[in-house]
């Protein structure tokens, strides 16, 4: 399968898609990969996050360029991977192909558009009828949609989402107890994953169109902190000793939290920031709510329409954000968090 | 067929806008990207709502009748201002998303989480507008939304300021009895050579993913006559099609120079429009205007114009006004 893996991505870089029969392997490939992920992918620094691509493959094509290709660099992608763009069949596949070749390299995670309701409207179900003349490859890649984590976790320092937090859960650890083997539903946690968004309100909000919710800068700061509070507790009164050497099988304080957060996240503090994709960010990126919250927005072509100034301009050059490393700082006599991340097109190497 | 001899006439062009002078007439299209974030931001603060995904701020088109100085335009601000800001009321046609109820439902207070009761920035987030372009005046040069965006706001319906030129005259009733009060499709449908040509996207917004809103206007210009169509297409998900027309026609030979000006809206549920697809599973067409203007055009007015989706939208119908210019009363030289 690796040769023949590596001609598939070859092929699908140069914007060619595969066939029909190559496709369904590919996709029962992915899904028994998939289905060995949490619903919250525990992934190590430096990784370049990505947000939304929507089918525009050239765009992708420029980060990997100026970022570096799969697998010399880590990349996590926040869904939205189809629909709307000209390529979304060629995007998703490479993106899938590159998840079966390169698993531990990649990290796709679910956006609301990877749903069949939704692709059937906005692009991905007639560009399939298009390319293939038959909606089986639709069928195959929706249900690898369904397999697709909800979110991850880099370094324990950073949530990456697609859309935002919900207030049916509390900590990370709820949101592994979700079934996410289904279809996107319009309603519960597993949508507000999906679907919510930050705005300059307080605390939770209902959106003005009747469905979903809106978080302000508290509800970040409240619903991490509660993880905290329990790695906190397990740390200081549970355990007196490093993180990755107690016995958490026993009686753990938090059953489960310490199968996500392991090794350097006891020693760091709370989730330092959330990053999200969902919505379109004009400058590539958009910080929120005092730095803890950022929305990355990766197709700069969007819908062929550039917000750059002036024609005579290379292409704009998608943003990513690249979480580079954490550590703790000694300041005041206390450790505080460090962070270090960039907002660009990659990494210099 | 007759071929129109073409009158004369001058095009000027610019990497972002381009001009026709004809017959008196000087009509600009400026095309620009998307605002950026500052742009944006300086919207943001004058209409208090959270703008389009894609807002074209400095787009705008620009008619002047020099012989009497009468301008018009459309532009971005001026249909944001239009969108309604706050709770929505009676007529004002507000809709939630199809799953609304059952999402509502499904949320229930539980220990740790009181359910929020009320809308937390109440707007119109479809950005329905029933803005039909609006006239301006001499002493602003041009109608840039970047240097004047609540200036123009106050033109919009506003009683006219004193001024030394050209106040802003009212649109009267067309007489429905009168065939010249009325848009002549016949001359719109003939292959005259079409002289200028220009789509101007006002804004665009899929909803977050409930559907679609989309202003875009069109003119074109013809050896006889100009025609602008500025068309708010509204799709909500599983729930309604919306659409609301202003066309504007003058015809060059016409004395005193009229110009007729006819708004219509439209609405109908959405499985009325999904009916008339072309293949069931594909729902496709239904993010294309011109499906949807068909479709809703198709159907009896009886639920296109009057029932529509049953949101109570106060622009249902269609009305036709005219304003007469005098053909030599402003200051301005031609």
């Amino acid at each position: 399968m690796g040769s023949d893996l590596d001609r598939q991505i070859e092929q699908l870089t140069r914007c060619e898609p595969i066939s029909e029969e190559e496709v369904k392997r590919l996709c029962l490939k992915a899904r028994e990969i998939l289905i060995e992920e949490g619903n919250v992918q525990v992934v190590d620094a430096p990784v370049t996050i990505c947000g939304d691509i929507h089918g525009q493959f050239w765009d992708l094509m420029e980060l990997f360029k100026v970022g570096g290709f799969c697998p010399d660099t880590n990349y996590l992608f926040m869904g939205d991977f189809v629909d709307r763009g000209f390529y979304s069949v060629e995007t998703f596949l490479l993106l899938l192909a590159l998840k079966v070749r390169y698993p531990e390299r990649i990290t796709l995670i679910r956006g609301n558009h990877e749903s069949r309701q939704i692709t059937q409207v906005y692009g991905f179900y007639d560009e399939c009828q298009r390319k293939y003349g038959s909606a089986n490859v639709w069928r195959w890649c929706c249900e690898v949609f369904d397999y697709l984590a909800l979110g991850a976790i880099v370094d324990g320092r950073v949530f990456c989402v697609h859309g935002g937090l919900s207030p049916n859960l509390q900590t990370v650890d709820q949101i592994r107890a979700i079934d996410r083997k289904q279809e996107v539903p319009h309603d519960g946690p597993m949508c507000d994953l999906l679907w919510s968004d930050p705005d300059d309100i307080q605390g939770w909000g209902l959106s003005p169109r009747g469905a979903g919710f809106l978080f302000g800068a508290d509800i970040t700061k409240v619903s991490f902190s509660n993880i905290w509070n329990h790695v906190l507790y397990a740390v200081h009164f549970a355990f007196a000793v490093p993180w990755n050497m107690v016995p958490w099988e026993l009686d753990s304080p938090t059953p489960g939290i310490h199968r996500l957060f392991s090794g350097a996240f006891a020693h760091n503090n709370a989730i330092d920031l959330i990053a999200r994709a969902h919505q379109l960010a004009m400058e590539g990126f958009k910080l929120m709510f005092e730095n803890r919250i950022v929305t990355v927005w990766s197709a700069p072509n969007y819908c062929y329409r550039s917000p750059w100034p002036g024609r005579h301009l290379p292409p704009p050059i998608p943003y990513v954000l690249v979480f580079w490393r954490s550590t703790r700082a000694m300041t005041e006599g206390a450790w505080y968090p460090r962070v270090f991340f960039t907002f660009g097109p990659g990494y210099v190497r | 067929m007759s071929e129109v001899p073409l009158p004369p006439h001058k095009l000027l062009e610019s990497p972002n806008s381009r001009t026709i002078e004809v017959h008196g007439w000087s009509i600009t299209a400026s095309t620009n990207p998307i605002s950026n974030a500052q742009e944006c931001d300086a919207l943001y603060a004058t209409f208090g709502i959270p703008l389009p995904e894609m807002t074209f701020g400095s787009n705008v088109l620009t008619l002047e009748h020099k012989p009497s100085g009468w301008k018009y335009a459309f532009t971005t601000p001026g249909a944001l201002g239009e969108v309604k800001n706050g709770e929505l009321g009676d007529g004002d046609g507000g809709v939630k998303v199809g799953y609304a109820d059952k999402w509502l439902e499904s949320r229930t207070d539980s220990p740790s989480f009181a359910m929020p009761r009320t809308v937390a920035k109440p707007y119109d987030w479809t950005y329905t507008t029933t803005y039909a372009g609006h006239q301006y005046r001499e002493d602003e040069a041009s109608p840039s939304p970047a240097s004047s965006a609540s200036s123009l706001l106050t033109v919009v319906e506003a009683p006219p300021r004193p001024g030394p030129s050209c106040e802003s005259i009212p649109w009267v009733a067309a007489d429905p009895e009168d065939p010249s009060q009325s848009i002549p499709m016949a001359e719109l449908t003939r292959q005259d050579p079409i002289m200028f040509y220009a789509e101007i996207p006002l804004f665009e917004d899929e909803l977050h993913d409930n559907g679609s809103s989309i202003l875009l206007v069109r003119i074109r210009v013809m050896p006889t006559c100009f025609f602008i169509l500025s068309r708010f297409t509204l799709r909500v998900d599983n729930v309604l099609f919306r659409q609301f027309d202003t066309r504007i026609f003058h015809s060059f030979s016409k004395s005193p120079p009229t110009i007729i000006r006819e708004t219509s809206g439209w609405e109908a549920p959405y499985e009325r429009v999904q009916r008339q697809l072309p293949r069931r599973e594909d729902l496709h067409p239904l993010t294309d205007p011109g499906f949807i203007a068909k479709a809703l055009a198709e159907m009896p007015t009886r639920i296109s114009q009057r029932e529509g989706a049953k949101t109570g939208w106060r622009a249902l119908g269609t009305r036709r006004e005219i304003i007469q210019l005098a053909p030599s009363s402003a200051s301005t030289p031609a």
